[in-house]
């Protein structure tokens, strides 16, 4: 994966605020750099500010304040003047996302949905592009699904594609918003294992998940995210094994008292 | 009184004749009031304010005055209006079109509202253009989902294509009041036109209530 | 050519007019009375586990929403006096072709209604220890009701505006005080737009209503 300028963090996000309305605050003023290779975990309390996080880092939301750097380049800008929100959109092209709802499109066969963006927005050639696109339904065993719809898969299926789907882009980064939340129980190893398997590939990615064996698992990093700002940041052995913070340390005590 | 529902037979090549104009009339209003429609649809739910505006009156005003003051309306006003001729088969097509395209507006723009946003935020993530967002993500399946509600406002149009009898247009409806009249025959005439309509259009709703259910499974997410 | 409106020639016909918006109006409400309870008899008889009541309901429901309503009104005016042998005035006529009409729309619009009532309210009703008339009266109908309003409303409105067919039949409502006005006064623009606008009037707030009731039911549901 070729950066311009090795030395920068991947993601560099300043002073982050946003608000959906002047009384819901979903983050106050975050401040984050995230090297390639990192692969960061976000976990905490529902309404803390996770996913909004990892939309904002998609270009799905207007910011209100502060700036975000992707890859040495400026990426999302705060115009507090004019209240408005400036998003580069050929560096947004390098990020990819995966929702927790699939979001496959409902239309199209599996490989349709895989080679729609290549061929329509950067100029594929069909059959390139479908080629790579079995590549992948192989090294993620759904070969034999490439020509069903996504109304015929499970869950589990469906959201390996919605991966793969995303894949296909390339991207530097990989954003998964709580992939597995809406899966089955006995559908969510399936997805993690996929997610696994990227790692391996020293793929730099952002996770949000309420599962904590699986973020333990992944993490190269973890940030504790609470009422909109990150309340610890450190190595998974340190912030899930020996929080500092008393927060961190009440939210984790009760995941794992009901998990166990 | 006894019924003779036998004697109708002898009328079947003017019958047919008459069913020919309804199915051709039908037909033509209901290819361009779909297109018609989808121009409409479009409209309603465009951010432009002034086109929004429009498309809700046009629509509005169709879908709330009887189809048959619309069809005087065309016939009697519209050749006033232009200052041209219009046949009786030409106003005819002019004043269901324009009717279908306000109902068949409903549908497109009903089925553009149930996708989910969440399809909006996937296109964005994959980079999509608006264009190729609306050409290849939302369209198709607008369509999709708009087809079984356009599939019975086809069968509504088919049966208020009936109406263009009162201006003297010679389809099925027409054929048959002349024949019950001439014959003075009404029971047996005007139950087989009834049943005619009743044949073709029952079967078409049967229709709708299968698609809706394939359209809803094959596009369930 | 460019036409000259004179809408004034229209302005002494509005008397007429105004007879015939009472007549259209007393049709529909006639209709919508018999509809709305000979509708929900009918969809019981349409859902009875007895194929002799279920059959010919069906056919019933059937045959007056696949057929066109001016043939049906046509039909009614020709055939049942000889048929029946019953001589009635043409306002209970058309009263009654129109209300054969709206009774078939709305038993479609209650018995949708009633089979989409989800089956965990019945099943609560069972673990609440509600026997079948209790769960029926408290909860079945309730809910249905709701649900079947706006499509009640919206088939209401569009009986106000079938009313204007029984004016081929002779009965003197607003359209056909409408027609006669455009042939004496030689003003047919005037005179129909005129006559639209009035139904236009009357069925867009009823139907503005209907989706106000829409929106509530669909906000009280999630």
């Amino acid at each position: 994966m070729m950066s311009t300028n090795t030395s920068a963090p991947l993601v560099s996000i300043r002073g982050l605020h946003k608000a959906y309305s002047p009384t819901v605050q979903v983050i106050k003023g975050i401040d984050l750099d995230m090297h390639a290779g990192d692969r960061l975990v976000v976990i905490g309390p529902s309404g803390g500010g996770k996913s909004t996080l990892l939309r904002v880092l998609m270009g799905l939301e207007t910011i209100d304040k502060g700036s975000i750097a992707f890859d040495g380049q400026p990426y999302i800008q705060a115009d507090e003047a004019r209240g408005k929100t400036s998003i580069d959109t050929k560096v947004r092209n390098s990020i990819g996302m995966v929702f927790q709802n699939y979001t496959l499109f409902p239309h199209l066969t599996i490989v349709e949905n895989l080679i729609l963006a290549p061929c329509k927005s950067r100029g594929e050639k069909e059959s390139v592009a479908k080629d790579r696109a079995l590549t992948f339904l192989t090294r993620f065993g759904l070969r034999d699904k490439a020509t069903v719809y996504p109304s015929q898969l499970s869950g589990g299926q469906k959201q390996r594609v919605a991966i793969a789907r995303a894949l296909m882009l390339d991207p530097k980064l990989m954003l998964f918003d709580e992939v597995t939340s809406a899966l089955d129980p006995e559908l969510v190893a399936e997805v993690e294992q996929v997610i696994q398997q990227l790692a391996l590939q020293n793929l730099s990615m952002m996770i949000v998940t309420h599962d904590m064996w699986f973020a333990k698992n992944i993490a190269s990093r973890v940030l504790f995210c609470a009422g909109g700002t990150i309340v610890e940041d450190g190595p998974p052995e340190q912030v899930m094994g020996a929080p500092r913070e008393e927060r961190t340390r009440e939210f984790l005590s009760r995941v794992f008292h009901i998990g166990a | 009184m006894d019924y003779n529902f036998a004697f109708v037979l002898r009328y079947q090549d003017a019958l047919l004749v008459g069913l020919k104009m309804t199915v051709l009339v039908s037909l033509a209003s209901i290819a361009i009031g779909c297109l018609w429609g989808f121009v409409l649809g479009m409209a309603r739910g465009s951010s432009l304010r002034w086109a929004r505006a429009l498309a809700t009156v046009y629509i509005e005003f169709f879908r709330g005055t009887p189809v048959i003051v619309q069809l005087f309306w065309v016939f009697f006003c519209l050749p006033l209006l232009l200052g041209i001729e219009l046949s009786n088969m030409a106003s005819g097509i002019v004043a269901l079109s324009l009717y279908m395209g306000a109902i068949s507006a409903e549908s497109f723009r009903a089925a553009l509202k149930t996708i989910s946003p969440d399809q909006h935020n996937a296109c964005v993530a994959l980079g999509l253009s608006r264009y190729a967002e609306i050409r290849y993500v939302l369209m198709p399946q607008a369509i999709l989902r708009a087809i079984p509600t356009l599939l019975s406002n086809c069968v509504s149009l088919f049966k208020e294509s009936a109406l263009v009898s009162a201006v003297g247009m010679a389809d099925l409806m027409f054929v048959g009041q002349n024949i019950s009249n001439a014959t003075a025959r009404p029971v047996e005439v005007l139950t087989v036109v009834a049943l005619i309509y009743f044949v073709i259009a029952f079967p078409l709703t049967r229709g709708v209530t299968v698609l809706e259910r394939k359209v809803l499974k094959g596009l369930a997410v | 050519m460019t036409y000259t409106f004179d809408f004034m020639a229209v302005r002494h016909g509005l008397g007429v007019l105004f007879d015939g918006l009472l007549v259209t109006l007393e049709l529909t409400v006639a209709a919508n009375v018999i509809g709305l309870t000979f509708g929900f008899g009918l969809a019981l008889l349409v859902m009875h586990r007895w194929a002799v009541l279920r059959w010919p309901a069906s056919l019933f429901v059937e045959f007056f929403r696949c057929t066109p309503a001016i043939i049906q009104i046509v039909w009614f005016f020709y055939c049942v006096p000889m048929l029946f042998d019953v001589y009635l005035d043409a306002m209970t006529m058309g009263i009654l072709a129109l209300a054969c009409n709206l009774t078939a729309f709305n038993a479609e619009a209650y018995r949708a209604a009633i089979q989409a009532v989800p089956r965990d309210y019945r099943d609560a009703g069972i673990a609440l220890g509600l026997n079948g008339w209790q769960r029926i009266r408290y909860i079945v109908l309730p809910t249905a009701f709701r649900a079947a309003l706006p499509v009640l409303v919206s088939n209401g409105i569009g009986i106000f505006q079938q009313t204007a067919l029984v004016a081929i039949v002779a009965l003197q409502d607003l359209m056909y005080m409408g027609k006669s006005l455009a042939t004496e006064s030689y003003r047919p623009i005037e005179t129909f737009t005129v006559v639209a606008l009035i139904y236009f009037a009357v069925s867009f707030p009823v139907s503005q209503l209907a989706s106000w009731f829409e929106h509530r039911r669909d906000r009280l549901a999630r």
